[in-house]
């Protein structure tokens, strides 16, 4: 029968086999632990370098709809612009048209509000765009410059914010017009009864 | 009340004002150190019911809390940088300015002469652009432009005066409300009509509703730009933010200035489309004009005054005065258009002894001319005062019949 081959070490060997042993154990440990360290700071970096490109994801997005706000600001500003401009210069055709021809009617202003449109402050008189059928001239006697006068008069003071009795005394007393119900009518709209 | 402020008191002033001021005023013995709303305050402490406003400047009332919120703030902010950069207040004014009235252009000045100047200007640059070498802009008689030359120009009784001669060429003039004669002076080389609404230095003269037509229609038979001299009329004075509003025309240019500041320096010309672009670059400049401090004024001048309630209380308020001083012995009529009231008196009464008296009783009015007075009150007064200068009024003009 035989011994195990570790009995028939000497001691000395047997020393130096538990030694090394040791030693394999703790450099094993020691690149075990190296590794984790690698791993942690490999995680580490990882999420840093996802948490700046989140960051930066962000900031281009805030930054691309910063840049889409004020597009779209600017773009409302020009078509108000325009809008503007538009009823501006309807308004001085309408007056121009008038002026070369009082006796024609000037037409209704598209896209303008319709007569039952109360217009701000509550104080002012409604305005509202002059139809065809209701225009009538202001006074059989008047002059074409009395006529285009009285009409422009009553548009100016409408819009400045007299009430329709201030328009209808100035009528009558500047130009003497009678019957002022068809320029009040056409600009302020009709008079309602209950009011 | 008695508000005594510090100060050196109304002789040493007066002293001093002899002294070293050139004399081209004759001030009222008053040396006024506070103002407040319709009020005002002398330095012995009298309290007075202003109803000058610094001829038509503190329209909104003296030291309007707003009025004096946008100065202190803005002059903590920035006070001035010139034209040759933008300031937001300026840009704001410049908007705020055209889109109320004719919708073209903005050129801001220090003054109402100073507009006046640039309407000038866009009227000869206008008429050589049609071709006219010797262009020639027609006002009428009575008119009051301004002081500086080309405005004085303009000013038919100022520039009579053969000591400030030569004039500028290229200005004439004709009866006041006189259609025909301004039908018959304007002609090819007409470059503009330039006329008030309403002649205030004159003695509070309305322009005819028939001159503004004539006006309106000889201009434009001949390309001639019609210029509205609004210094006084504008801002809401008449009851509307504009005079013209309340008449048959619409000019093609017009020029504001005092109560556009309440209190602070600043005019403006304000074009339509039409002219908005004659003047170019180089042809016009100023080194204050339209500073931020100012325009920044005048943006809570017209958050003040640019409101429909306000404005029909004017034109309520001024028909109540006109009424009230219509009744009293003395007065032979009443002038004018919402708070511009000019109060003709009875042959015999001699208006600069009324003012000095109401000055002394303590109501501000202003004498433009011997048989007139001259009402240009805050607009935001109320009919207590409106009751309460109405009866000093007539105790004043009771003394005088007496």
């Amino acid at each position: 029968m035989g011994t195990s081959r570790g009995e028939d070490l000497p001691r000395n060997q047997k020393e130096l086999r538990a030694t090394t042993a040791e030693r394999l154990e703790a450099i094993v440990e020691a690149a075990e632990r190296a590794a984790e360290s690698v791993i942690d700071d490999a995680e580490t970096q990882a999420q840093k370098h996802l948490k700046q490109a989140r960051v930066e994801a962000d900031r281009i997005a805030e930054k691309r709809i910063s840049d889409l706000s004020h597009l779209v600001d600017a773009l409302l500003e020009q078509a108000t612009s325009l809008q503007r401009e538009a009823e501006r210069m309807q308004t001085a055709l309408e007056e121009a048209k008038f002026r070369v021809n009082p006796e024609q009617p000037v037409e209704a202003v598209e896209g303008s509000p319709p007569p039952e449109q109360p217009a701000s402050p509550p104080e002012a008189p409604r305005l509202r765009a002059v139809t065809q059928a209701e225009e009538r001239s202001p006074a059989p006697e008047a002059k074409p410059a009395d006529a285009a006068g009285a009409r422009l008069l009553a548009t100016q003071m409408a819009v400045s914010g007299s009430s329709r009795e201030e328009i209808e005394a100035r009528l009558r007393n500047r130009f003497e017009i009678e019957d002022t119900t068809p320029i009040l009518d056409a600009i302020l709209g009709p008079e309602d009864p209950e009011e | 009340m008695t508000d005594v402020v510090d100060g050196i008191g109304l002789e040493e002033t007066r002293s001093l004002e002899t002294r070293y001021l050139m004399r081209t005023y004759k001030r009222a013995p008053v040396d006024f150190v506070k103002g407040e709303g319709p009020l005002l305050w002398d330095a012995d402490g009298k309290r007075y019911l202003d109803f000058l406003t610094g001829i038509s400047v503190c329209s909104v009332g003296h030291c309007h809390p707003e009025v004096v919120k946008a100065v202190r703030d803005q002059a903590h902010r920035l006070m001035h940088v010139s034209n040759l950069f933008y300031t937001e207040p300026m840009a704001q004014l410049a908007e705020r300015l055209s889109e109320s009235s004719l919708g073209g252009r903005v050129f801001f000045s220090n003054s109402g002469t100073e507009a006046i100047e640039c309407a000038i200007k866009v009227a000869r640059k206008h008429a050589h652009g049609r071709g006219i070498s010797n262009p020639e802009i027609v006002s009428f008689e009575g008119d009051f432009h301004g002081r500086s030359y080309g405005a004085l120009s303009a000013t038919p009784g100022l520039a009579r005066n053969e000591a400030m001669r030569p004039m500028l060429p290229g200005f004439r003039s004709v009866p006041h409300n006189d259609a025909a004669a301004l039908r018959e002076a304007v002609g090819t080389h007409t470059a503009a009509v330039l006329i008030e609404p309403i002649q205030g230095e004159a003695g509070v003269i309305p322009t005819s509703e028939e001159a503004l037509l004539a006006a309106r229609q000889a201009c434009d038979e001949v390309g001639a730009l019609l210029i509205l001299d609004e210094i006084q009329t504008g801002v809401g004075r008449t009851g509307s933010l504009w005079a013209y509003e309340q008449t048959p025309v619409r000019p093609d240019a017009l020029t504001t200035a005092k109560a556009l500041g309440g209190g602070v320096p600043i005019g403006a010309c304000v074009t339509a489309p039409s002219c908005a672009d004659v003047l170019e670059l180089g042809d016009h400049g100023s080194t204050f004009a339209g500073g931020p401090v100012a325009t920044a004024a005048a943006l809570a001048v017209l958050d003040v005054v640019d409101d429909p309630v306000l404005l029909r209380q004017v034109r309520e308020l001024g028909a109540y005065l006109c009424e009230k001083l219509e009744a009293l012995d003395g007065v032979r009529e009443t002038r004018g258009r919402g708070l511009m009231v000019g109060v003709g008196l009875e042959e015999g009464i001699d208006a600069a002894a009324v003012g000095a008296d109401l000055l002394g009783r303590g109501l501000v009015v202003n004498v433009p001319r011997p048989d007139t007075l001259r009402l240009l009150p805050p607009l935001v007064i109320d009919s207590d005062h409106v009751d309460l200068a109405a009866g000093l009024i007539g105790e004043s003009l009771l003394a005088c019949l007496a």
